[in-house]
């Protein structure tokens, strides 16, 4: 061996070490990132849990999970357009129109029910409707090619304009037995709206950790060109999350038309919580990629902020900015966990 | 002195002893009401569902300071115009139990189950400006009269005949309903007197931008001068936009109305040369402040009446130099210029 290949030799093994040294190095970051949300969300908890008067009722911690009946549904379709479309927040998957097409569904459904017609066919309109944005958001996504970014940013205008030009800025009035039992229906003292999450949550749950079909989501959304290589139909997955993300906007925009007895406008005031929801989730896996466990107890976390923060009687205003500031962290310290590549 | 001088000096000193005991006694009756009025120890919920204009944030101050001034903790919520988080704060208040609730403003149809369920919890509710049977008492101006004020100013101005263009976005707050059905009860005696049809819708939030750009539109759609005689909104946010949109357009035949009194638009109407006509400025923190007097009389065992009217002010081109004045130093000194 010649002192020059040798040396090339020597070059190279360093050249393998220095990144097996960042590997560990981001591995902790991530770990440490990991730990230290978590860690802020059991603290913020627990001391809520000590000084926020009637915090732990059974009473309160029901009206909670309530109140995050429709963030919840709405995360999840979140959540999974960022499973599928990878979770690099620029380039990755993301579905901005969710919180507008829900206002859509919502002012369709009102509409439907108002004109005289009953639950079940008012309940297809909506799905329809929300499906028919989701496919929008598809076309332009894998048919078109746009960022999603910018796509689901188009189509959120769509949905608003849609929802104006149906309702007139107006609040539209909606009562019918299915609303009815939304709002006062209950079983073993939890009210159907805190149900319809529980159950929502668990339908989730087995649908994307439990099937092929989730775990190939995961692929697709982790290593396009692996999955691609492997026989997966990616563009069929990502259109599919966008299609579902629609779907998802229907059944919150009928919850949400139970708990205001109307369609109202100002739906798409809940993109941030929805996206803080989604991108909060990531910090409980291990591979900072949402999962349904997650980007529920960060929905609940939300729930949970706004609630004590009002039972401790902290200006409500304080609320968003809290809220912003946890997804400011959240995505700088993900992106620094996962190093330049995922944040470029 | 003569006796009958004497006896007049004495009358008139009865008179004056027991005009003096009369007014101590007046005196010390007041002292006692005003004893009488505390909170101390009284948890009250004060809900808004947006504090965005003059009018809410006045309100709002005024709840807020009056439980404070009478010794009480006020556990205030800004839903900043999302109804969802005024129906969630709601249900939490509820859980909290306190003493009584004060609700301002917001879409009936959205609250009034919520509303329900606060008189079920056993808490009694107040509202401002807003008319529900839920509520022990609405605080509030009397919008009948506003209604038909501003709307008979209106018809004044334009010699009983000729277009409004009218914006009617918020029909299903009530507040806004009865000023709009005055409204169309007063142009029911001047039939020369025409609503251009479809009317136009106002919006939250981008108020004063979409008044501007609708006013606009409508005035470029009828180029001749003295087509359009008036516009009408059922409070003054529309109306900067509709004031402003006229004077771009050099059309300052076309006269704007509006009701609430922020202080911007009291400045348009001072001005002379503003089409802004005439606005019902009302009184939203002194409206906050006896709303919370009315819970303090409740809470210790007095009548209290279903509803309260605070006087509001018509000002117009006339009466602004005058009227208005005493509304802007109430704003400066509340720092809302």
């Amino acid at each position: 061996m010649t002192a020059t290949t040798m040396r090339a030799a020597g070059t190279a093994a360093q050249g393998e070490k220095q990144p097996r040294v960042q590997n560990t190095g981001k591995r902790l970051g991530a770990v440490a990132v990991r730990l230290g949300a978590i860690a802020t969300f059991a603290l913020i908890l627990i001391y809520f849990a000590l000084f926020a008067p009637g915090f732990l009722s059974s009473f309160n911690l029901i009206n909670v999970v309530e109140q995050s009946a429709i963030l919840g549904v709405l995360a999840f379709g979140m959540a999974v357009v960022i499973i599928g479309g990878g979770s690099n927040v620029t380039e990755g998957g993301i579905d901005l129109s969710i919180a507008a097409n829900m206002g859509l569904c919502a002012a369709v459904f009102a509409t439907v029910l108002q004109a005289g017609y009953p639950d079940a066919v008012a309940l297809l309109a909506a799905i329809a409707c929300g499906v028919a944005v989701g496919a929008l958001n598809a076309i332009a996504v894998v048919g078109l090619g746009i960022l999603p970014l910018l796509a689901s940013l188009a189509v959120m205008n769509i949905a608003a304009g849609a929802e104006l030009t149906l309702t007139q800025n107006t609040v539209v009035g909606a009562a019918s037995p299915l609303l009815a039992f939304l709002v006062s229906g209950s079983f073993l003292g939890i009210s159907a709206l805190a149900w319809c999450l529980i159950l929502f949550s668990a339908i989730m749950l087995v649908f994307i950790h439990k099937t092929t079909f989730g775990l190939r989501l995961y692929a697709v959304g982790g290593h396009p060109e692996a999955a691609r290589a492997a026989g997966i139909n990616v563009p069929l997955h990502v259109g599919f999350t966008y299609l579902f993300s629609g779907f998802c906007a229907a059944i919150a925009s009928v919850l949400a038309v139970s708990r205001l007895s109307a369609s109202t406008p100002g739906s798409g005031e809940m993109l941030l919580s929805v996206l803080a929801a989604a991108l909060l989730g990531t910090v409980f896996s291990r591979r900072l990629v949402p999962t349904i466990g997650g980007t529920l107890l960060s929905v609940l976390f939300i729930g949970f902020l706004a609630n004590g923060f009002q039972l401790l009687n902290v200006s409500s205003y304080w609320v968003n900015g809290v809220q912003g500031a946890l997804i400011l962290l959240v995505v700088a310290v993900t992106s620094f966990a996962r190093g330049p590549e995922a944040s470029r | 002195m003569s006796n009958k001088q004497s006896r007049s000096h004495g009358i008139l000193k009865t008179a004056a002893i027991a005009l003096a005991a009369a007014c101590s006694l007046q005196f010390v009756l007041s002292a006692a009401q005003a004893q009488e009025l505390s909170l101390k120890g009284k948890r009250i919920g004060v809900s808004i569902v947006g504090t965005d204009h003059y009018w809410d944030l006045m309100a709002f101050r005024g709840i807020q300071d009056e439980i404070k001034a009478l010794g009480g903790e006020a556990i205030a919520l800004d839903a900043g115009r999302k109804d969802q988080q005024q129906i969630a704060q709601l249900q939490t208040l509820i859980a909290q139990k306190p003493d009584a609730i004060v609700e301002v403003l917001g879409n009936l149809e959205v609250l009034n189950p919520w509303l329900a369920k606060i008189r079920e919890a056993d808490i009694p509710l107040f509202t401002v400006d807003t008319a529900t049977p839920h509520a022990i008492n609405n605080t509030t101006s009397n919008n009948y009269n506003i209604g038909a004020e501003i709307a008979l100013q209106m018809v004044a101005d334009m010699g009983g005949k000729g277009n409004v263009l009218v914006f009617n976005g918020f029909y299903s707050v009530p507040v806004c309903k009865i000023r709009y059905d005055q409204m169309k009860y007063v142009l029911g005696s001047f039939p020369d007197v025409k609503i251009v049809e479809p009317e136009l819708r106002d919006v939250i939030p981008n108020t004063v931008q979409a008044a501007y750009s609708n006013i606009t539109d409508m005035l470029t759609k009828s180029p001749e001068k003295g087509s359009l005689n008036a516009v009408w909104a059922c409070w003054d946010v529309p109306q900067i936009g509709a004031t402003q949109a006229a004077e771009a357009a050099g059309r300052q035949e076309l006269k704007t109305y509006g009701i609430d009194g922020s202080p911007e638009v009291i400045k348009m109407v001072m001005d002379a040369k503003s089409p802004a006509a005439a606005v019902a400025a009302q009184q939203p923190y002194e409206i906050g402040k006896t709303s919370v007097q009315n819970v303090a009389k409740y809470l210790a065992g007095q009548k209290v009446p279903p509803f309260t009217f605070v006087p509001a002010v018509l000002i117009n081109k006339e009466n602004a130099a005058v009227t208005g004045k005493p509304f802007l130093e109430a704003a400066e000194k509340a720092g809302v210029k």
